[in-house]
């Protein structure tokens, strides 16, 4: 009968210990600076256009296959005129978020730190009813850090 | 003569019953057609397979970094451990020597990922026996702590990605000391709730007690490793007895049980968890600054032609990692050593002749992840 | 003929259907309070919140499921039997609310006054395993029936202790005049004015209490419903209106035996000073004694609550070990001494003593029972050479 008692007894500790449940959708977890969600493509502001130069880094280390990327000549480069001393620059991009394993490979092997992991809620809470509008474009990419809603981390 | 006379005029007949894949206690995809005459099992028919996604030939396409990932996909409950596996083969073939500061970071956290999946056979196996629900609560509150710490540290839940041949990802966070042991804390105190809700409790024993007993020499044939071997006598465990990271540097006691049934079982992982942070108690006393990556390490890993078994101690036993390598940078064959697999394979010796009631619990007992099994 | 209620004198028909409709409105209602009381309750022991996002703190859940239960198709598979599947809801859902006629509220709040109350609360109450084992049987599942034939037996086996417990007690009130013994509720919870049945009768109360829970099937005798092992049991092709009704039976059935126990058992109304209230104040001492009704009964639920949160579930032949093996011959050990205490006219306290020292056997009992390992039923390792089942 020991181990009864000592049981009900476990249980009525935790009767009295109070809940632990966080109720997720009224509040929300913080969630701590090096959370993974899905990548995102970097602005710079400086030069106000993606840092990203289309240099196919990403898309060969990925071991998906999510990625796209296309390149094109920076109509802003200093020879054309411009202020950019970037010579390429991102034509279109394409990140499938449905195939992403969030393995972070693509923000490890980018050059010029142009891809990082999106680390706010935003990142993982994308529901949609159709898969085709997982894929997500470059102005897509590109809005949340533009609009000045990521901190981001990028592994040192 | 009255009793012969019944058996002749009552035909009995044995009723398939089938458990899964969709049964509330088949752990992940499983199926099982169980034989039934009355309440007693006479035949177990175990169908797997439910859950293959190619993920030893999937990685014979991906480079070393890239297979990190998809060792965390078949093993999802140890996810460090399973990585673990798979950058230490790489590691030995291509000759790379880790740091100290990592070694220790990943003998922390496998120990921590130890715990949160025992957490996760103790909660899954209260609800096999019964417990509504409550021993689940119990294991989950504890297991989301230990998450929170392992999304802190590697930016994911269960996904990590984190080991990488010749060392870390990156660096742990600033407060990873003052974390960790929180994080014991509140492990310890999982694992008292746990002791007082099940270990003694009469009901429990009674359900666990000599059921699904196996024989030592029975479970070393059927290939069995890890707490389910221990729990038959076998004082296998691999952190000893093939030692790799720094454990011969550490102290902990092989649990082991006497009898080989349920009980032992759960009861040689609920002592295991005590052992666990022991060691990462002793683990955080050595940690010490310095590099968690070798300082030449090429951008793209390449390693010498051979061949290599590399096991660990994972939570449920030998989880082995084959590697062959023609040269280049990805594998020429990969197979993946399951201890779940081994471990499911006496689940129908164990079985056979105990009630309908048993076979859910001895299931549970054997603590399988259907991803490994399948791969 | 009429019949009186509240005062008023109307038609026996009338009459009678008032009283049903009464009996069978407020069970309702308290069956769903019930519900969400236990889904809270339960949450609180594992340290969750239960229901919250209907109604304040979730008080509307148990409405809000109902609706969505009678919105629900109410499916038939296609190879179950129509009559024995149809009826089979009735046949639970009925005999629990009959039962209601004859427990004690307050003094003189009954629906029916019965002479032999309590045979009729058992006699009535354990026509609801028909139901069981219909609905198992009709549905033409394996779980099902599996679940059912769980049922059946659990229901049989359980039924004996619980009414022995029962006639222990029935046996023992002493009414005015020095006569022994008696069945009807109403006197017996009053004759627990100064001292409640649970003084003299411990071990009566324990496996009552025990047989109360494997009668509900309840943790840790849900085995008929066992959620890993027969999925839901005989409920498991049920959908809709139909599976509710279940539900609401089940639930009614829980208040029922808590009011049967805390009337017997822990004296209802009466005990402590019932009737001393009620004689001051009329209306103060019903509100009174409703209320000590309510709080034992409530206390009752939530040890069961508290149990099913805290045990795992026992095994088929355990359970049926436990009841024929040690429940049955207890309780009938409890009659004999009862019968000898008042056929020699010893005094009371021996029936604590006898009662007591059967409450001490029990623990023993059950503590040596589990240190000898189980041993497996079924053909020992031989068995393996068989071929494949499919």
């Amino acid at each position: 009968m020991r181990g009864i008692v000592r049981a009900m007894a476990t249980t009525l500790g935790t009767f009295v210990r109070g809940p632990v449940t966080r109720e997720y959708p009224e509040r929300h977890r913080p969630i701590p600076q090096r959370d993974r969600a899905f990548p995102l493509l970097l602005w710079d502001f400086d030069t106000d256009e993606p840092f990203c130069t289309g240099c196919h880094a990403c898309e060969r280390a990925c071991p998906v296959e999510c990625m796209t990327v296309l390149m094109k000549d920076n109509p802003a480069h200093t020879s054309l005129g411009g202020t950019s001393k970037r010579r390429k620059i991102i034509d279109k991009f394409w990140i499938d978020y449905a195939r992403c394993m969030r393995c972070n490979i693509c923000v490890e092997v980018c050059n010029f730190d142009a891809i990082a992991m999106n680390n706010t809620w935003s990142g993982h809470e994308i529901s949609v009813y159709d898969r085709a509008d997982l894929v997500m474009d470059l102005p897509q990419l590109l809005a949340q850090h533009k609009a000045g809603a990521i901190d981001e981390w990028v592994a040192p | 003569m009255v009793a012969n006379t019944h058996e002749q005029e009552f035909e009995t007949q044995e009723l398939l019953i089938n458990m899964g894949p969709q049964h509330p206690s088949t752990h992940g995809v499983f199926r099982m057609v169980l034989g039934v005459d009355g309440e007693v099992v006479t035949d177990v028919v175990p169908h797997i397979g439910y859950m293959h996604r190619g993920a030893e030939k999937l990685c014979e396409t991906m480079d070393f970094r890239q297979g990190v990932g998809y060792m965390d996909r078949t093993e999802y409950l140890a996810n460090f451990n399973a990585e673990l596996s798979y950058v230490l083969a790489v590691e030995k073939l291509a000759g790379i020597e880790v740091p100290e500061r990592a070694q220790w970071v990943r003998m922390i956290l496998c120990e921590l990922n130890r715990l949160s999946s025992h957490f996760m056979f103790t909660g899954a196996f209260g609800t096999d026996v019964g417990v509504f629900g409550t021993a689940f609560v119990y294991s989950f509150r504890e297991r989301e702590v230990l998450l929170d710490l392992f999304e802190e540290i590697t930016g994911d839940r269960l996904m990590y990605a984190y080991f990488r041949p010749g060392g870390l990802a990156w660096e742990v966070p600033d407060n990873f000391e003052s974390r960790v042991h929180e994080v014991l804390l509140s492990a310890e105190r999982g694992i008292r709730d746990m002791d007082g809700l099940l270990t003694q409790n009469e009901i429990f024993l009674a359900r666990t007690k000599g059921v699904g007993a196996i024989s030592a020499a029975d479970a070393i044939d059927w290939g069995m490793s890890g707490p389910s071997l221990r729990a038959s006598g076998v004082p296998l465990d691999l952190r000893r007895d093939d030692p790799y990271l720094y454990y011969p540097q550490v102290k902990f006691d092989v649990i082991t049980g006497e009898a080989g049934d349920v009980f032992d079982r759960y009861h040689v992982r609920l002592k295991e968890m005590r052992e666990s942070v022991r060691i990462i108690e002793q683990c955080m006393e050595r940690l010490a600054d310095g590099p968690i990556l070798p300082e030449r390490l090429p951008r793209m890993l390449r390693t010498p032609p051979g061949e290599i078994y590399e096991r660990t101690e994972a939570p449920r036993g030998e989880y082995g990692i084959y590697l062959v390598s023609q040269g280049g940078n990805r594998p020429y064959r990969l197979k993946i050593r399951s201890a779940c697999l081994s471990n499911l394979q006496a689940l129908r010796d164990m079985t056979i002749g105990h009630y309908v009631a048993d076979a859910v619990v001895i299931l549970g007992s054997i603590d399988i992840v259907l991803c490994e099994v399948d791969r | 003929m009429n019949g009186e209620i509240f005062g008023f004198e109307i038609n026996i028909w009338l009459d009678a259907l008032a009283r049903l409709g009464l009996a069978v409105g407020l069970m309702t209602v308290a069956a769903m309070a019930l519900i969400y009381l236990e889904r809270k309750v339960i949450a609180r022991f594992q340290q969750r919140l239960g229901p919250t996002r209907t109604g304040p703190a979730g008080i509307l859940q148990s409405p809000a499921d109902a609706l969505k239960l009678l919105g629900k198709e109410d499916l038939r598979p296609k190879n179950a039997d129509p009559w024995v599947f149809e009826l089979a809801p009735y046949f639970v859902f009925v005999p629990i609310f009959l039962v209601f006629v004859a427990i004690p509220f307050a003094f003189g709040w009954q629906i029916r006054i019965l002479e032999l109350g309590l045979l009729y609360v058992l006699a009535v109450s354990s026509i609801n395993i028909v139901g069981w084992v219909m609905a198992g049987w009709g549905s033409d599942n394996r779980y099902a029936m599996l679940g059912a034939l769980r049922a059946a037996a659990q229901g049989i086996s359980y039924e004996l202790p619980l009414v022995i417990a029962l006639v222990a007690v029935a046996m023992v009130v002493s009414l005015p005049g020095d006569v022994r013994g008696s069945l009807n509720l109403g006197e017996i919870v009053t004759e627990q004015g100064h001292i409640p049945y649970i003084v003299w009768q411990p071990l009566a109360f324990v496996i009552f209490y025990v047989a109360m829970l494997a009668e509900l099937n309840r943790t840790p005798f849900d085995i008929p419903v066992g959620e890993s092992e027969v999925v839901g049991g005989p409920f498991v092709e049920y959908s809709g209106i139909r599976w509710s009704m279940f539900f609401l039976g089940e639930y009614t059935a829980l208040l029922l035996l808590s009011l049967l126990g805390a009337a017997v058992f822990l004296g209802g109304w009466a005990w402590p000073l019932g009737e001393t209230v009620a004689e001051q104040n009329e209306i103060l001492g019903v509100l009174y004694q409703f209320g000590l009704t309510a709080a034992k009964t409530g206390f009752l639920i939530f040890t069961v609550f508290w149990v099913r949160a805290t045990m795992p579930r026992m095994r088929v032949d355990q359970l049926m070990a436990f009841s024929w093996k040690v429940l049955l011959p207890l309780s009938f050990a409890q009659i004999l001494a009862n019968g000898l205490v008042l056929v020699y006219g010893w005094p009371d306290v021996l029936l604590l003593l006898a009662s007591g020292a059967g409450l001490v056997l029990l623990a023993v009992i059950i503590d040596r029972a589990v240190k000898r390992p189980a041993e497996r039923p079924g053909r020992p390792s031989g068995a393996l050479e068989g071929e494949a089942a499919t």
